[in-house]
């Protein structure tokens, strides 16, 4: 045992290979935070009043607040002064064409491999890039445009839709909904919008992605995606950060509204730095994302979770309309010193509503990993249906799996199943794949790479590919 | 045979001052309904004049001796302890012969919720149960809450020492008399040797207008095996939980119990078992029907500390809702800080399967006897490997049915 | 006996039978062929009383309408149903169920409860008839049953309900050829001059051993040929092919 023991905390005992910052003249306000700050963040984005006073509200109610009791986290007190919330590569491009995006912040996304351009874009994904507060381009926007389908910035949403956004900003995910929450309200710089108009089939799959850069900033963006009546869509967000020795606060909203037969697909490979194997540096991710789903409305979650120092994020759904169908698909990965406390909230209000959980966590090196979650029948949740099934897949001994689910039912016809296994990778399965010629690593793989099958089956086939590329770095040292 | 009062009972005495009750933010009780805890009033216990005549009906009768207590005083008159065999200790608290009345002043650890800390300080009378050896007959403990002019709660403190090898089995019944409002505080500490057996069996009945807030605490030397059975019948808000330590490696718990609600009752069972060793076994297994407005709650923790390999544990949880307005909270938690273990946990919440009763009523068995039926059958799972005839009777009957 | 006169089901809407005749005489024996999804289980399922069916047409058994009534009405007017897959009830013990329907039944038919000896009695004789032995009653029902230890129990639920129509659904699928031929020869004792038999099956096997005086071929829905047990032979040889094809004419011509 002691040998695979060793190689196992080898694998797990990963580099990342994200871990490089560009150097962007940045312009960067002063650490700290007051009413001034929120000011200000205001007056740089030229926001209209409306705005201001939505930011100004949620500051007040933040201030009002406490911050959140860490039950099963362990975690530096974080100087909410001594972060800068806003910072702005300098050479703010206006974008014609782009060709005019800065050729130093197009390097860094090809070095994360994130196609910008168009030529070496990936076929059919249209792409929102945010590098730390702001929104640097979003490509494809004219044959989204042809569509009908909004997808640009979230500036430029305000700018350009601002009926639309002051709708719906805030209607899932309220002000004072929760500390985090109500922080990003008060502060966030950028973010991207999405809008589907009735009946559309969103041509391409939009993705966002998500690179803090500048030292001591936190990131705050927001996300609205609002889905009409009968139309679809598929999301995916990517983040990355560079390699610090502090620890770097991300903190967004994600919100979704999917009206009446409307259908929205997110999903996030967070790859977020998870600091060293001694928990120096990292990133905290605290995020909130939750849909509503109005009648025969259908929200998907999918989430990859390999990074971060500590990832504290409950994608949820309400399931409001009657026949809503909620979904949440997880693989949650904890190594080094990282430590993920991530689940969902279903709350069943309409009838014949359907939620399913998948959410598949791996534990090694001294990660923690923690499923949290709830399933919420309200009393006039007639017929509904939940299943949840919950895997802990423990890889060493210093490493811990902990599920904490919350089940509340309140409508005698409504029926919740929940299952959940803690397993370790057996010799015997090792053993089994070695003996038909695979290297111990590989074999690692496969079987943790099978353990997720679940959920990576629900990811669009380019992050598929990524999502598991990921895994195997992650668990990986050299190979990968 | 008076000994000095332990130290942790004076510093309860003095925490009360500054007593801090539960709220929702507690974790362990999230759900309870702190508005009527928090009219509940301790105070030292004392002798009633008259115990109310109600009470000697509501006792089970088991085969074997009994203690009573009411209010947290032994009843003489009810009591019946009869002839003990050798290497068997059961009587009151305040009677423990010298050797054991040193180890009273031990206990388990002081946990610090409001509820443990007045348990403490008030529970100065109870049972203590010390067997070597074997013990074929039940022992029973009977503790009755009558609510009482200067205060309406009452505690009390039940002991139970196995040593090496040895085997018991015993059961607690908790009642109550009136109408009036008040409650019950019943701590149990239970200590097994190496190899020892304990059946423990709690029968929770109290009447509809008290509170019952029962407290088990265990540690499990090697080989031990502790078969911990809960049926939580009665009170308005009638809670139990269970602290199991698996200390010795190979020790096995299994834990299993049914509430059943009607009314406005909420019936609160929150067990948490901790894996300290290596090879140890645990089972928590817990069936709920919930009726009219009544509201279940389960909380179930398998915790399993570094260097707790090869353990195995299963725990499930399933509920039956059978009105529009009864609901029920579960929360099946696993903690695991140890590799090599097997864990499988599940819950499930629904009502009467369709197709059963379809099945039954093509056989001519009326809807209502057919859901009669199913209700029964899945609450008497609970007892299938029960052995107790006198135990499974007092249930069946309390529950209205005996197809037996 | 039994009269079925025009019976439609729907279920969500879904029309599976579209106007079925069957006349079931006393002692008779009928069986009920055809290929999956042509309705069979439905049929069953409609003269037992399942819920969620939209039925129409006239369905009588000794001039009852058996449509009318509930489940264990049905049952009590002398309806027994062989499930396909039986139900497993965890909790529930095998003897108690069992006596707990005879009786259901004989109090609706205004007789005494059956006591407990001769309860035993009738038991003993079925469990003889199905091959079980005596542990059989106390276990729950149908829980941890194999295949063919349920489709046992539920001949040996026949057997103490004295039905005056069976209907059998598939009971011989999922079973070896020992279980077979238990099952098969316990249905065989039950046959009687007062007792009809509906036996419903894909295939000709269980035909072999229990001889049937009708044979008829349920397709989408409708009888569209009825003979005697030479039919089932036929069928075996050559298949549904012949009435599929007929009865995609039969849509075609009337669309």
């Amino acid at each position: 045992m002691s040998e695979t023991l060793r190689d196992i905390e080898k694998l797990a005992d990963a580099s990342y290979e994200f871990g490089f910052s560009t150097d962007l003249d940045t312009d960067v306000a002063p650490p700290g935070l007051t009413e001034d700050t929120v000011r200000l963040i205001a007056a740089k984005k030229d926001e209209p009043d409306w705005l201001l006073e939505w930011r100004l509200k949620a500051f007040a109610a933040w201030q009002q607040m406490e911050e959140p009791d860490w039950a099963k986290l362990q975690i530096a007190p974080i100087d909410y002064q001594s972060i800068s919330y806003w910072a702005a590569p300098k050479k703010k491009p206006v974008l014609d064409s782009l060709d005019e995006v800065d050729p130093e912040i197009r390097e860094m996304f090809d070095k994360l491999g994130i196609p910008l351009h168009e030529q070496k874009m990936l076929s059919n994904v249209a792409v929102d890039a945010i590098v730390d507060s702001v929104s640097v381009t979003t490509t494809f926007k004219e044959t989204l445009a042809e569509a009908g389908v909004i997808f640009c910035s979230f500036s430029e949403a305000v700018r350009d839709h601002p009926d639309l956004v002051r709708e719906h900003l805030g209607s899932v995910v309220p002000v004072r909904d929760n500390f985090f929450a109500a922080l990003n309200s008060a502060v966030f710089s950028d973010g991207s919008f999405c809008y589907i108009p009735k009946g559309v089939r969103c041509p391409m799959e939009l993705s966002t992605y998500f690179r803090i850069n500048s030292m001591n900033t936190g990131q705050f963006e927001r996300t609205l995606i609002v889905a009409e009546d009968d139309s679809h869509v598929s999301y995916l967000e990517g983040c990355t950060a560079p390699q610090r020795d502090e620890n770097q606060l991300h903190a967004a909203v994600v919100e979704l509204v999917a009206k009446d037969r409307a259908e929205i697909k997110y999903s996030t490979v967070q790859n977020w730095y998870p600091g060293d194997e001694n928990g120096v540096g990292g990133i905290y991710n605290f995020v909130t994302k939750r849909g509503r789903a109005h009648t025969d409305a259908k929200i998907s979650w999918t989430q990859v979770e390999t990074g971060s120092a500590i990832t504290w994020k409950y994608p949820s759904v309400i399931l409001q309309g009657d026949r809503s169908v909620g979904e949440f698909y997880s693989v949650a990965l904890s190594s080094k010193r990282q430590q993920a406390d991530t689940g969902t909230k279903m709350v069943h209000i309409g009838a014949d509503t359907t939620s399913s959980i998948i959410s598949k966590g791996i534990s090694a090196g001294n990660g923690q990993n923690t499923y949290r979650g709830l399933v919420k029948m309200m009393r006039s949740a007639e017929n509904a249906r939940n299943y949840t099934q919950c895997d802990s897949l423990l890889l060493g001994k210093r490493c811990g799996a902990h599920t904490v689910p919350y089940i509340e039912v309140k409508n005698p016809s409504a029926q919740v199943e929940h299952e959940a296994s803690t397993s370790t990778v057996g010799e015997d399965q090792l053993y089994y794949c070695r003996q038909r010629g695979m290297s111990e690593e590989d074999a690692m793989a496969m079987i943790v790479n099978g353990f997720c099958r679940e959920v990576f089956d629900e990811l669009p086939m380019e992050f598929a590919v990524e999502a598991q590329r990921l895994l195997s770095a992650s668990l990986e040292g050299s190979v990968g | 045979m008076t000994v000095a009062a332990p130290t942790w009972q004076a510093d309860a005495l003095e925490q009360l001052a500054s007593l801090a009750l539960p709220t929702k933010r507690d974790e362990a009780w999230r759900y309870s309904p702190h508005a009527k805890l928090s009219q509940l009033t301790f105070g030292p216990a004392a002798a009633l004049d008259e115990v109310p005549s109600d009470v000697e009906a509501q006792i089970p009768v088991l085969d074997g001796p009994r203690l009573v207590l009411v209010n947290g005083v032994v009843d003489p008159g009810r009591t019946n302890l009869g002839a003990l065999a050798d290497g068997v200790v059961f009587c009151a608290l305040s009677e423990a012969p010298p050797p054991a009345a040193a180890r009273l002043q031990q206990t388990h650890e002081s946990p610090d919720d409001a509820f443990s800390v007045i348990n403490r300080a008030y529970g100065t009378e109870g049972a203590l149960v010390q067997v070597s050896g074997q013990v074929d007959v039940l022992l029973h403990i009977v503790d009755v809450s009558v609510p009482g002019a200067t205060h309406n709660a009452s505690a009390s403190r039940v002991v139970i020492d196995l040593a090496e090898g040895a085997s018991a089995t015993v059961v607690e019944t908790r009642i109550g008399s009136g109408t009036g409002f008040g409650g019950s505080n019943v701590r149990t500490e239970i200590t097994l040797g190496a190899e020892a057996t304990l059946e423990h069996i709690i029968l929770q009945d109290l009447p509809a207008s008290q509170l019952h807030i029962g407290r088990v605490d265990v540690d499990q030397a090697a080989s031990s095996t502790l078969r911990a059975r809960l049926f939580n019948l009665g009170a308005d808000y009638g809670r139990v939980a269970y602290h199991v330590h698996l200390v010795g490696e190979g020790a096995r718990a299994e834990l299993s119990g049914l509430y059943f609600g009607f009314g406005d009752q909420t019936l609160d069972q929150q067990i948490t078992v901790v894996h300290e060793a290596k090879d140890c076994t645990s089972r928590q297994s817990y069936r709920g029907v919930l009726d009219d407005s009544s509201t279940g709650i389960w909380n179930g923790c398998v915790d399993v500390r570094p260097g707790a390999d090869g353990t195995d544990s299963e725990q499930s949880n399933d509920n039956l809702l059978l009105s529009k307005t009864a609901e029920v909270n579960t929360m099946p938690r696993l903690e695991i800080l140890a590799d090599e273990v097997s864990c499988q946990h599940g819950a499930t919440v629904g009502q009467l399967d369709d197709t059963a009763l379809y099945y039954l009523r093509s056989r001519g068995i009326r809807k209502d006897e057919a859901s009669r039926l199913l209700i029964n059958g899945f609450a008497d799972q609970v007892m299938d490997d029960l052995e107790h005839h006198g135990v499974r009777g007092w249930v069946t009957a309390r529950l209205g049915h005996g197809h037996e | 006996m039994l009269h079925v006169d025009d019976l439609t089901v729907s279920i969500g809407g879904t029309p599976i039978l579209k106007g079925l005749d069957l006349e079931v005489g006393p002692g008779e024996v009928h069986a009920i062929m055809g290929p999956n999804g042509s309705g069979k289980s439905t049929f069953a399922h409609a003269l037992a009383g399942r819920e969620g069916y939209d039925v129409e047409g006239t369905v009588t058994l000794d001039g009852a309408d058996l449509l009318a009534m509930e489940p264990e009405d049905r049952a009590a007017a002398g309806v027994f149903m062989g499930f396909q897959y039986p139900v497993e009830i965890p909790g529930v013990n095998n003897m108690y169920f069992l006596r707990t329907a005879l009786n259901s039944v004989r109090r609706s038919r205004g007789e005494d409860e059956i006591s407990a000896r001769e309860f035993l009695k009738v038991a003993q004789e079925a469990m003889d008839l199905v091959e079980m032995k005596q542990d059989f009653l106390n276990r729950s029902v149908n829980a941890g049953f194999s295949g063919g230890e349920k489709k046992r129990n539920e001949i040996l639920q026949m057997a103490v309900m004295q039905p005056k129509l069976a209907v059998l659904d598939e009971t011989d699928s999922g079973l070896d050829i020992d279980a077979l031929r238990v099952v098969a020869s316990g249905v065989n004792a039950l046959r009687g001059p007062e007792r009809s038999m509906i036996v419903i099956t894909h295939y000709q096997r269980l035909l072999d051993y229990i001889k049937p005086d009708y044979v008829h071929v349920l397709v989408n829905g409708r009888i569209v040929e009825s003979g005697d047990h030479t039919l089932a032979l036929h069928l075996e040889e050559k298949g549904y092919a012949d009435f599929l094809g007929e009865d995609a004419e039969l849509t075609g011509a009337s669309a």
